[in-house]
């Protein structure tokens, strides 16, 4: 048993070293969010939940991505560890963009007046949300686990159409979002910008140790099915 | 005829087939047997290329049918536990469909000849679902048999079959073995005296147990049973015959058949297919016209619309009857192939998956916008706005479009899941979202006199939804259809 324990810590090194490098990263972000970023002028400290809103955001976007590739592989070459990697990254995903809207609700009340308005942008991401409902909710609903691979890979790829129109809508429809990047730059200070890409590191590092959590739960899955089955047998 | 080497089929981590090897030559009969979970249906399915194996080597009529499954399915003749007829389809109606799809030549004869040798040519003008189950079993026989198949998988044909029409069945057996048909077939009936001189294999637990020759089929039922519960504590591996492999069927070349007329004609006879048994049943396009109808009433109460109100609420109103009907249509399409086993009637034959898409999306295309022409009068009326403009109609056609593919796709997860019937507005709604705002956007710009060329950005963004779609659904329909 110790033996076992040992091993499952060694094999895990890249796992520890990830959850390290995320709670010393992620404390990094949080002082910069509140020591190093200025206090904007107009919105005051209300515009900090901005770093979190974007960088959410960003690794939600990443991991619906994420899911969309790995759904790709799993198609062409039918192995499961590429369907447990987007199931993996779907989970990560749909919390982050939680995160995102609930985030965004948060910035819009005193900004806007209301937590909700159904400008194009929001609406999008709301949509996005519902998309990765379902899929979660597909998952459940598939008796065959080859089939429901094969669907979430489907259906992951699809719902990945919807990202393009959510990144464009932007642009294509009028809107009250605030616009960050622009043809004329960024619409922040230095200060700020670093604040955000700290931000966006730390919240990728979260994503990538959940990420890796969660195929390793996925895979102590299937080896436990593995062994009640051998067990029956 | 048959070459297998090593077959496994994995559900998730369980085997229902454990690295089988089998060989049938040209022109045997076989007895599957075996207890139910033995792994018979499955390993008949991947036959029929119905199932995709985990590994192994497979031939079938000298080709993979993994390979050139079109090819092989030329030469397969399955007959399901399901009879994948359709029910709201007339016999004659139901062989003409499968013709079509098959690129029969001479059709019309071959569907009589089949029908009188089944002995239904009195009956073939009526629907299916006026049969008994020993006639719809009589019919599914002559689907089998329609393209002319060697090799005939038989699964469990004399469930559910009285001892006369069980008797009728032996006998059209033994007439195709006796014209050289290839015949491998499960069934539980091993008392059956036609068993007699049969080669009789045994699966259990996903492995064979015994292959050898039926001397006498009252002997070998209880050999058989005692070989089930002795190989239930230990399963070996059997040693099995060992015939010459078959040549290549080099008679059976069809790739000059993957031409586009053959596709058009193929993706018309599902058209014709869905909009035959509409025709018959109507089901569809009055529930989803009674449904978009009250919804429209609802939404007018709901909303309180009124005056300019009602005017600017139209296209909305508009677009979310059609969308929500629409949803109700396209589950009931693909159930429809679902509950009569259609599905892999189509999956059988040797035409592309694509066409199944085509078809469906193209039938349900056909009645939606059936459905618009009702509606768009409609609205105009209660609503007082002039829908009925060339402008309106483009944007209806291209927001259908889309609505159909990506709905079609959809549907046929949907309906294999367990909540199938709340599965597919879950699925298709959010993902029709951004079309549904282009579409309304459009209409109501169009309502208010900007000109086509004002509403670039929401004509683009369908046509871009439409594109991304069509692309979508071309190339991963077939990994959905796959059981």
């Amino acid at each position: 048993m110790a033996e076992t324990s040992v091993a499952l810590r060694r094999r895990d090194g890249l796992g520890l070293v990830l959850g390290l490098l995320s709670i010393v990263s992620f404390l990094g972000a949080l002082w910069m969010v509140f020591g190093y970023a200025p206090r904007e002028a107009t919105m005051g400290d209300v515009q900090r939940i901005f770093y979190f809103h974007v960088a959410s955001a960003w690794v939600g976007f990443f991991g619906f991505f994420v899911t969309f590739v790995a759904g790709i592989v799993y198609l062409t070459r039918a192995d499961r560890r590429w369907d447990i990697v987007a199931h993996a990254s779907a989970q990560v995903g749909l919390a982050f963009i939680t995160m995102t809207v609930l985030t965004g609700m948060l910035w819009a009340k005193p900004a806007w007046g209301v937590y909700w308005t159904w400008e194009p942008r929001l609406t999008i991401s709301a949509v996005q949300w519902l998309l990765y409902v379902a899929y979660a909710m597909l998952r459940g609903s598939v008796m065959s686990p080859e089939r429901e691979a094969r669907f979430a890979a489907v259906y992951g790829i699809v719902a990945f159409v919807t990202v393009p129109l959510s990144w464009f809508a932007i642009r294509w429809w009028r809107t009250i979002h605030p616009q960050i990047v622009s043809s004329e730059g960024m619409a922040i200070t230095p200060r700020m910008l670093y604040t955000l890409f700290a931000s966006l590191a730390a919240f990728t590092l979260v994503y990538a140790t959940l990420l890796r959590q969660r195929i390793r739960l996925a895979n102590a899955r299937d080896r436990l099915e593995l062994l009640r089955l051998a067990q029956e047998s | 005829m048959i070459e297998i080497a090593g077959l496994t089929k994995s559900f998730g981590p369980r085997h229902a087939l454990a690295s089988i090897s089998l060989t049938v030559s040209r022109g045997e009969f076989v007895v599957l047997a075996g207890p139910n979970g033995a792994g018979k249906t499955t390993l008949l399915r991947i036959l029929a290329t119905l199932l995709r194996p985990t590994s192994g080597k497979l031939k079938v009529a000298g080709v993979d049918p993994l390979k050139v499954g079109p090819l092989a399915r030329r030469q397969i003749g399955y007959l399901s536990h399901r009879t994948l007829l359709y029910d709201d389809l007339t016999a004659e109606q139901n062989l003409r469909f499968y013709a079509r799809i098959y690129g029969i030549e001479d059709a019309e004869a071959r569907i009589a000849d089949l029908l009188a040798r089944v002995d239904l040519t009195d009956r073939r003008r009526d629907l299916v679902r006026t049969y008994s189950r020993g006639m719809q079993q009589r019919l599914a026989v002559a689907r089998t048999l329609l393209h002319g198949p060697q090799l005939l998988l038989l699964d469990e044909p004399y469930t559910g079959l009285d001892p006369v029409a069980a008797d009728s069945l032996t006998a059209l057996l033994t007439d195709l073995h006796a014209e050289g048909h290839t015949l491998l077939l499960t069934s539980h009936a091993l008392e059956n005296a036609a068993l007699t001189g049969r080669r009789a294999v045994v699966l259990l637990c996903g492995r064979v147990v015994y292959d050898g020759a039926i001397t006498d089929p009252a002997v070998f039922a209880t050999h058989y049973r005692q070989l089930v519960s002795q190989a239930m504590s230990s399963a070996r591996p059997a040693s099995p015959a060992a015939p010459k492999p078959d040549r290549p069927d080099s008679a059976a070349d069809v790739s000059g058949r993957a031409r586009k007329l053959d596709y058009l004609r193929q993706v018309l006879a599902v058209v014709g297919k869905d909009l035959t048994a509409e025709l018959h049943t109507r089901e569809i396009f009055s529930a989803m016209a009674v449904f978009a109808i009250l919804a429209m009433l609802i939404f007018s109460f709901a909303l309180d619309l009124r005056g300019a109100v009602a005017r600017a609420a139209a296209p909305g109103v508009l677009w979310s009857a059609i969308a929500f009907a629409g949803t109700l249509g396209l589950s009931r399409s693909m159930a429809r192939e679902q509950e009569s086993g259609g599905m892999d009637g189509l999956l059988l034959s040797p035409a592309d998956r694509t066409v199944i898409l085509f078809g469906k999306a193209l039938g349900s295309l056909v009645v939606m916008v059936a459905l618009e022409a009702v509606l768009v009068p409609l609205a105009t009326v209660l609503f007082n706005v002039n829908l009925l403009n060339p402008g309106v109609v483009a944007v209806l056609v291209l927001g259908t479009v889309g609505y159909a593919l990506v709905g079609t796709l959809l549907a046929a997860m949907a309906v294999n899941t367990r909540a199938r019937e709340v599965m597919l507005p879950i699925l298709l709604l959010p993902l029709v979202v951004p079309l549904l705002i282009a579409a309304v956007q459009a209409t109501s710009g169009l309502l208010e006199g900007l000109r086509w060329a004002d509403l670039r950005g929401w004509t683009q963004l369908l046509v871009v939804y439409d594109l991304l779609i069509a692309a979508a659904s071309l190339l991963t329909f077939e990994t959905v259809v796959e059981a």
